[in-house]
């Protein structure tokens, strides 16, 4: 079981505030919990690297080279000549190509998301169902009483309206 | 936007959209059991009567073998086409409007795909045999033919679809959690299982901005081609009128225009019967009349190109094609389609019309007919008048195909009444997005279905 911190603020302005002096002193496991997307978290909580383009990217080289090898390849298989034209025709082709490649390309950024964003995830984690209303919540790691209370201060410094203490199943 | 909603708290945003899901009047089971009952009648039972007696049930027939099946399917293909495609415009351009609309307006494209699709079974008159069309190892070791624009139909449509269900779906979680959070019950568990342990944290967020933002980019381009594969379905036969290069830009400007039409149509329903007014402004309204101005200029230049090349072209079957367009047995629906589509958008040009709700119903509706016209006559009119004189005729849709389409507009309605209550029509976080942070607070507590509701 570990024991988190949460602070519930009003505004977004002073939830950001705490999470950048809780990282100041120290604490390295924050987490922002918000209604909406927050801007400038990233120059709070440093720049976030996301794996998803990457997954895009595969996804669209292979689902250009399986649309490609799915239409040559049958043409090859069954044979239809036409006309004496090429059996692999180029322009024909390339569209099931690109159509392929869009679709691998949407498959596998959905997997990226997925992954990276760590969901599905069914556990009982730290959350307060304020925050998909109109609070915006820091939550931070403590390893022990000294470093919750710590943290207390410093969310109530910050203008935090309630600071709770919650567990998460470890 | 933000005028009319700046006295509604974000806590607001969450009971209203929360309450239109949970909360279920009479009006609405009365709307769903007429929408629901017609799909049965007029859709449903004359395809299983058309399957029962074989295809000599529709009017198709030498020369008229493509009808209004395949004119409703590209008409829903192409109703298809605003709702992604502006959603994700809009959110590339990071336009605030869109954020109240735009989830309705994907659930369009959603369902009008799921009815074109459809549609090309009822046009097919064996539906059994439709995985043909599907590259699968088999005993006779035959494979699809990727060469036919009805291949590249296929692989389209799946894309298209794949994408647009996950697309609403991806922009749908941190909703689903919000109402996960406000609902008891089946719904609870349905919530729960749908927003798949949304949090709202700084790395769900970011990890969706940017996903979403790579879906949109992808869907682009997607949504271009199935429209103008859609057009080479006409364009790569040697039929006179049809076999134009012109046909897959007039077919995405007309899908677009086509979409918008049904955008305001929806969005006059949802404003009106679901009591959205503080979220479905006159600025959208005024904004989408103004986009349905601008794609109606479009669309006036394209036919009156294709009107031109072929007059250019100088060559008897265009020339003969052309004139029985104008002036022959379909001439009262092009000229209706004229004024529906090209004349009656002029309209827009006053800013009073644009934000006068009814008027741009009425208007709205009546460019989706002329739409539909538009579509039955690019089928009905080519086939009529081909090469040779003894192969001309005139085809006219029999019983069951005029049931069929109008049974296709109960099917979607039909749908749509249930994505009302399933999804958020409007999406929560991006309402909230274009208000102010809140300063009123309020308690997060479920909101329980009205007493005596069976939900």
């Amino acid at each position: 079981m570990k024991n988190f911190a949460l602070g519930l603020f009003g505004e977004p302005s002073s939830a950001l505030a705490a999470a950048g002096k809780l990282k100041g002193a120290g604490f390295d496991s924050l987490e922002l919990m918000s209604p909406i997307p927050i801007a400038g978290v990233e120059e709070v909580l440093g720049e976030k690297k996301s794996v998803i383009k990457r997954f895009t990217l595969f996804g669209g080289l292979f689902g250009a080279l399986f649309g490609f090898t799915l239409a040559a390849g049958t043409a090859v298989l069954y044979l239809h000549p036409v006309g004496g034209r090429p059996i692999i025709t180029i322009p024909p082709f390339l569209i099931i190509t690109y159509e392929a490649l869009i679709f691998f390309g949407i498959l596998f950024t959905v997997a990226g998301f997925f992954i990276s964003s760590r969901l599905p995830a069914f556990r009982d984690r730290v959350y307060v169902p304020e925050t998909g209303v109109d609070k915006f919540a820091v939550s931070v790691a403590c390893d022990n009483e000294e470093h919750f209370k710590r943290a207390e201060a410093i969310l109530h410094e910050a203008g935090a309206e309630q600071v709770r203490e919650v567990g998460e199943e470890d | 936007m933000q005028a009319e909603t700046n006295d509604l708290q974000y806590a607001d945003v969450n009971n209203d959209i929360v309450r239109s899901i949970v909360e279920t009047g009479p009006r609405y089971y009365v709307a769903l059991g007429i929408a629901g009952g017609v799909a049965l009648l007029c859709f449903f039972f004359p395809w299983f009567y058309q399957l029962y007696f074989g295809i000599g049930a529709a009017g198709l027939n030498h020369p008229g073998v493509w009808g209004t099946y395949l004119a409703s399917f590209i008409f829903w293909i192409g109703l298809s086409h605003s709702g992604t495609l502006l959603s994700c415009v809009l959110h590339l351009t990071n336009s605030s409007w869109r954020k109240a609309m735009y989830r309705s307006a994907e659930a369009m494209t959603l369902f009008s795909l799921m009815v074109a699709a459809t549609f090309v079974m009822v046009h097919v008159g064996r539906p059994w045999f439709i995985h043909w069309a599907l590259p699968y190892a088999n005993q006779m070791e035959m494979w699809p033919n990727f060469r036919s624009p009805l291949l590249f139909d296929v692989m389209a449509i799946a894309t298209y679809l794949t994408g647009s269900s996950i697309f609403i779906y991806m922009g749908s979680i941190p909703d689903f959690a919000a109402v996960r959070d406000r609902t008891t019950g089946w719904r609870n568990t349905m919530y729960t299982l749908l927003s798949l342990g949304w949090r709202g944290t700084d790395r769900e967020w970011h990890r969706l901005h940017w996903a979403y933002t790579f879906l949109a980019v992808l869907i682009i381009p997607l949504a271009v081609s199935v429209h103008s594969i859609v057009s080479w379905d006409f364009a790569m036969s040697l039929v006179p009128a049809l076999h134009q290069t012109i046909f897959a830009p007039y077919f995405v400007v007309g899908a677009i225009y086509s979409g918008t039409a049904g955008i305001v149509t929806v969005m006059f329903v949802l404003r009106r019967y679901m009591n959205f007014e503080q979220y479905i402004t006159k600025v959208h309204f005024d904004n989408l009349g103004k986009l349905l101005l601008l794609l109606s200029l479009i669309w006036t230049y394209i036919n009156m190109v294709e009107l031109f090349t072929a007059w250019y072209s100088d060559t008897s079957t265009e020339h003969e094609a052309l004139s029985y367009k104008l002036f022959g047995y379909y001439a009262w629906l092009y000229w209706e389609m004229i004024a529906f589509c090209a004349v009656a958008p002029l309209l827009c040009i006053s800013g009073r019309f644009r934000t006068s709700m009814v008027p741009m119903l009425i208007l709205s509706i009546a460019i989706n007919i002329g739409m539909y016209t538009e579509r039955f006559l690019i089928v009905g009119t080519s086939l009529s008048r081909q090469y040779l004189p003894d192969s001309w005729g005139v085809y006219v849709p029999s019983l069951v195909e005029m049931s069929i389409i109008l049974g296709s507009f109960a099917l979607f309605t039909t749908l749509f009444l249930i994505f009302v209550k399933i999804f958020p029509s409007v999406s929560i976080y991006e309402v909230k997005e274009t208000m102010d942070t809140p300063t009123v607070t309020s308690n997060a507590e479920p909101i329980a279905p009205p007493e005596g509701s069976p939900a």
